[in-house]
């Protein structure tokens, strides 16, 4: 069981309630553009917002995709980002050291900084695992006037899309984004318009952590063969330079 | 003054300069002293520090796997010196990791919470467990001295050979999983330098540096202290790195051809143009340059071999870390002088050190001689200030703590106040409103604003007395101000008062008693107000009082203004719930009188549906 959201581009108006419901469950302050931010609105005070730009006459609501296997989890050398059982990926700021590694290994840019504090943390959206686990939807869900976006299980959601992809074959183009791309994620799109640019390349369909999966585990038997081979090198060599006579390695 | 001097006193005040965007960087944050951006988190600090960082040190595993694994005797004058430079390298990427973390006191996390996934995990423990092996190999060196640690010492000695061997298991591993550490990143990295044998690679080219960074240190050393530089050695050294280089150059075009991207080599981008640059640098020009005898074993010619092939490494590792991923990631990035100053002053503290563990312990065959290590020589004198200095190491503890000390105090002074208050602040300048009845008020002309219908708010608001209620202000000797002549930032407070020009002779001239009384403390609060001369200023019958000389920013004034006005009228009109939420003023429909670039810019589907966070939030 994974909860998931889906946005429906063709219904949503941009009206921002769901920024606006964010915000305000959260407790975060007004944001103000900064040097370090990208253009797509979010920030370390921001964790969802709309796309009001591009594409042209669409909005795209934006946030951390929750993915199934989440690269920025595989990447946190101290296991600060975990993906819940509920399916949320979320921060622990109390284990955190602040390499930033997960906001470089992140495919759609989530993660977010703190750059303007002396004590920084990364901040992204949490899929409100609270209202969750108290069996509420997300704040941003509640929020929408128009169930652009909503939320449930990640297969009804999928059924649901294909569903309505079968009903109006003319208005959506047929794929649901975020079902297979980087092994998948929690956050699912429908729309009308090409949606590739919302991650940095187009989009893979391989899970991110695969790609570090095998020198990860070759790490140990090339510890052990690193040694053996050393060991075995030294033998020979001192061998051979008994066998000529002298010069050996005298000790200091 | 000789060169030992002037080297040392460049590198204190580097160490001095550094020190004062440290303390800039802890009391206000990265955001403060990096150009680092969401877009790039890892800036300059990941790219040289630690990347090239951890390479730069190899010469350390390389030097004693020579000499105590393969036994090649005559390299043994030069293990110790590689050792010191790979403890010290180690120190180095520790530390720039300590200004680069954001939260560097739980770097010791990595020891509780595990996640051995995570290539910097592995990364993180290789480079805590070889430094420390790293010390422990190097420690002998400085207890030779004293007999007290003779025991120890002597344990240290018959330790050696399994920690030179575990030395060389860790840094085989964390060398590669450098390269391992981009492996996550296929959707940002360039495809020239992504490739599955990254690890390989990055070990490959590490042994190749180890070997040059050992010729390449024992050159520059026997410049600054005017020694006999190992000329023989450092031959041998190139001879095997040209082998490296080769099976480097096999390796990584092997890649680009299993790829199938000898096109992208070929395709003119500015990344096609780096990679063949990189490529030459790094390694084939150093390898064709090392396989010639006579050029290898000329001091010339490793000079330049070995420069090249530093300098290839170096930018080896920074395009890997980041550069190339500009082409996705679409953000450039270039470091600000204060991570350049970090940079240095980390390198140069290492260097001091390096310098003084070889003046005062027995490092090379032949220690160098250092006035200012020698208590007994005769006292100095300096000329320019006619005074003792004292013996030696006193005159030279003062010349070093006065460079340090005015660097520190010359970093202090150029930290960038603007950016510091700021806290990251875009600088958008705010627009006049344009049209004519209707308004269109946008300041950063994003095409987000309002059509604010000026002559209904006139007659519903009292004809003549409506003026006064939002037109709070004129500049002196004017009627009818804009609203952005004080109110001039989009999203910052502006100054609108400009003390400095009245109290300049080439402005207002005007003395400071005329405005702060004589025998108070003067601050804007003890001033006079500015009607006290400037009768004009305020329009009779104003609501608005003006407490500051700031101006708020031109978003916070507009919405103040409306807002609160609106929410008064949510009680008087009872028909009217809705007049005080954003899509009222949001949402107006498009007057059809527009100016034509105005339509334009109002037809933009967002406009009419927009409601600014900001508004709700701000308005209570």
């Amino acid at each position: 069981m994974s909860k998931a959201i889906l946005t429906d581009v063709t219904k949503c108006i941009g009206c921002l309630e769901c920024v606006s419901a964010c915000n305000a469950e959260y407790d975060l302050p007004v944001d103000v553009p900064t040097v370090w931010q990208k253009n797509d609105g979010l920030s370390a005070k921001n964790w969802t917002s709309i796309l009001r730009q591009q594409p042209e006459g669409r909005y795209v609501r934006i946030q951390c995709r929750h993915c199934l296997e989440p690269a920025c989890a595989a990447a946190c050398p101290v296991g600060a980002l975990q993906r819940t059982a509920e399916g949320a990926v979320v921060y622990d700021e109390n284990k955190c050291l602040g390499c930033r590694y997960c906001m470089m290994a992140c495919p759609f840019g989530i993660p977010r900084y703190d750059w303007d504090r002396a004590l920084p943390y990364v901040r992204k959206c949490t899929l409100c695992i609270d209202r969750i686990r108290d069996g509420r939807e997300p704040a941003c869900i509640a929020a929408c006037p128009e169930d652009a976006t909503i939320f449930g299980e990640r297969e009804d959601l999928l059924v649901l899309a294909h569903q309505r992809i079968a009903d109006h074959p003319d208005r959506y183009i047929d794929r649901v984004w975020g079902e297979h791309e980087f092994g998948g994620t929690g956050v699912l799109y429908l729309s009308d318009v090409d949606l590739e640019f919302l991650s940095y390349r187009p989009a893979m369909d391989i899970a991110l952590p695969k790609t570090i999966e095998a020198a990860m585990q070759s790490v140990a038997p090339a510890f052990v063969g690193m040694g053996a081979f050393m060991l075995g090198l030294n033998w020979i060599i001192k061998r051979r330079q008994k066998l000529q006579g002298g010069h050996g390695s005298e000790e200091e | 003054m000789n060169r030992v001097h002037v080297t040392k006193t460049i590198l204190w005040m580097l160490v001095g300069l550094s020190t004062a965007v440290a303390l800039t960087r802890y009391m206000f944050g990265l955001g403060a002293t990096t150009n680092l951006t969401d877009a790039t988190p890892w800036g300059l600090w990941i790219g040289f520090d630690v990347m090239a960082g951890v390479a730069l040190a190899s010469g350390g595993f390389v030097i004693t796997a020579i000499v105590y694994i393969m036994r090649q005797e005559r390299f043994r004058p030069i293990v110790r010196p590689a050792v010191l430079t790979a403890f010290l390298g180690y120190v180095a990427v520790i530390l720039s990791l300590l200004v680069d973390l954001g939260l560097p006191w739980n770097i010791w996390h990595m020891m509780i919470y595990w996640n051995p996934h995570s290539p910097l995990f592995e990364i993180g423990w290789c480079v805590m467990l070889y430094t420390s092996v790293l010390l422990l190999e190097f420690s002998p060196v400085p207890l030779e001295s004293t007999s007290r640690w003779a025991r120890v010492r002597s344990v240290l000695m018959k330790l050696r050979f399994p920690l030179v061997l575990l030395g060389i298991m860790l840094s085989t591993l964390h060398q590669s999983s450098l390269g391992s550490l981009v492996l996550i990143m296929p959707f940002k990295l360039h495809p020239l330098w992504y490739s599955a044998l990254l690890p390989i690679l990055f070990f490959i080219s590490a042994v190749a540096l180890g070997l040059v960074m050992v010729s390449f240190e024992g050159l520059a050393t026997s410049w600054l202290y005017r020694r006999k530089p190992e000329t023989d050695l450092v031959a041998r050294l190139c001879k095997a790195a040209a082998w490296v280089l080769g099976l480097y150059l096999v390796v990584r075009l092997g890649t680009i051809s299993a790829a199938g991207q000898w096109a992208l080599i070929l395709d003119g981008s500015w990344e096609s143009f780096l990679f063949v640059f990189e490529l030459l640098v790094m390694a084939v020009i150093p390898m064709i340059l090392f396989a010639i005898g006579r050029v290898r074993r000329a001091v010339s010619g490793q000079w330049i071999g070995c420069s090249l092939v530093v300098l290839g490494m170096v930018l080896n590792r920074i395009n890997t870390g980041g550069l190339t991923m500009i082409g996705a990631t679409g953000d450039f990035y270039f470091p600000s002088w204060m991570e350049f100053a970090v940079t240095a002053g980390i390198l140069s503290f290492m260097a001091l050190v390096f310098l003084s563990a070889v003046e005062h312990f027995h490092i090379w065959s032949e220690q160098p001689h250092e006035r200012e290590a020698d208590p007994h020589a005769s006292p100095e004198f300096s000329r320019s200030g006619e005074v003792w200095l004292g013996s030696p190491p006193v005159a030279a503890r003062t010349r070093y703590s006065f460079a340090f000390v005015m660097a520190l105090a010359v970093g202090v002074a150029l930290m960038p106040g603007e950016r510091i208050r700021s806290s990251g602040v875009s600088q958008v300048s705010a627009q006049a409103a344009r049209g004519g009845d209707t308004l269109f008020i946008d300041g950063n002309r994003d095409g987000f604003g309002v059509a604010f219908d000026h002559p209904r708010h006139v007659s519903a608001n009292g004809d003549k007395a409506s003026c006064v209620l939002c037109h709070h202000m004129n500049a002196p000797l004017d009627k009818q101000s804009g609203c952005t002549t004080c109110h001039r930032r989009m999203y910052q407070m502006a100054d609108a008062f400009q003390h400095d020009w009245h109290a300049s002779p080439k402005g207002a001239s005007i003395a400071c008693v005329i405005c702060h009384e004589e025998g108070v403390y003067r601050t804007a609060g003890s001033a006079l107000p500015c009607d006290a001369c400037h009768r004009d200023l305020v329009p009779p019958g104003v609501t608005i009082e003006v407490k500051s000389y700031r101006a708020p920013s031109y978003v916070d004034a507009m919405h103040d203004l409306c807002v609160s006005c609106h929410r008064r009228k949510t009680l008087e009109l009872t028909d009217r719930p809705d007049h005080a939420q954003c899509r009222t003023c949001h949402e107006t429909p498009l007057p059809d009188y527009l100016q034509p670039d105005m339509a334009d810019l109002l037809r933009r589907p967002g406009y009419n549906h927009v409601v600014l966070p900001a508004v709700v939030k701000g308005s209570n």
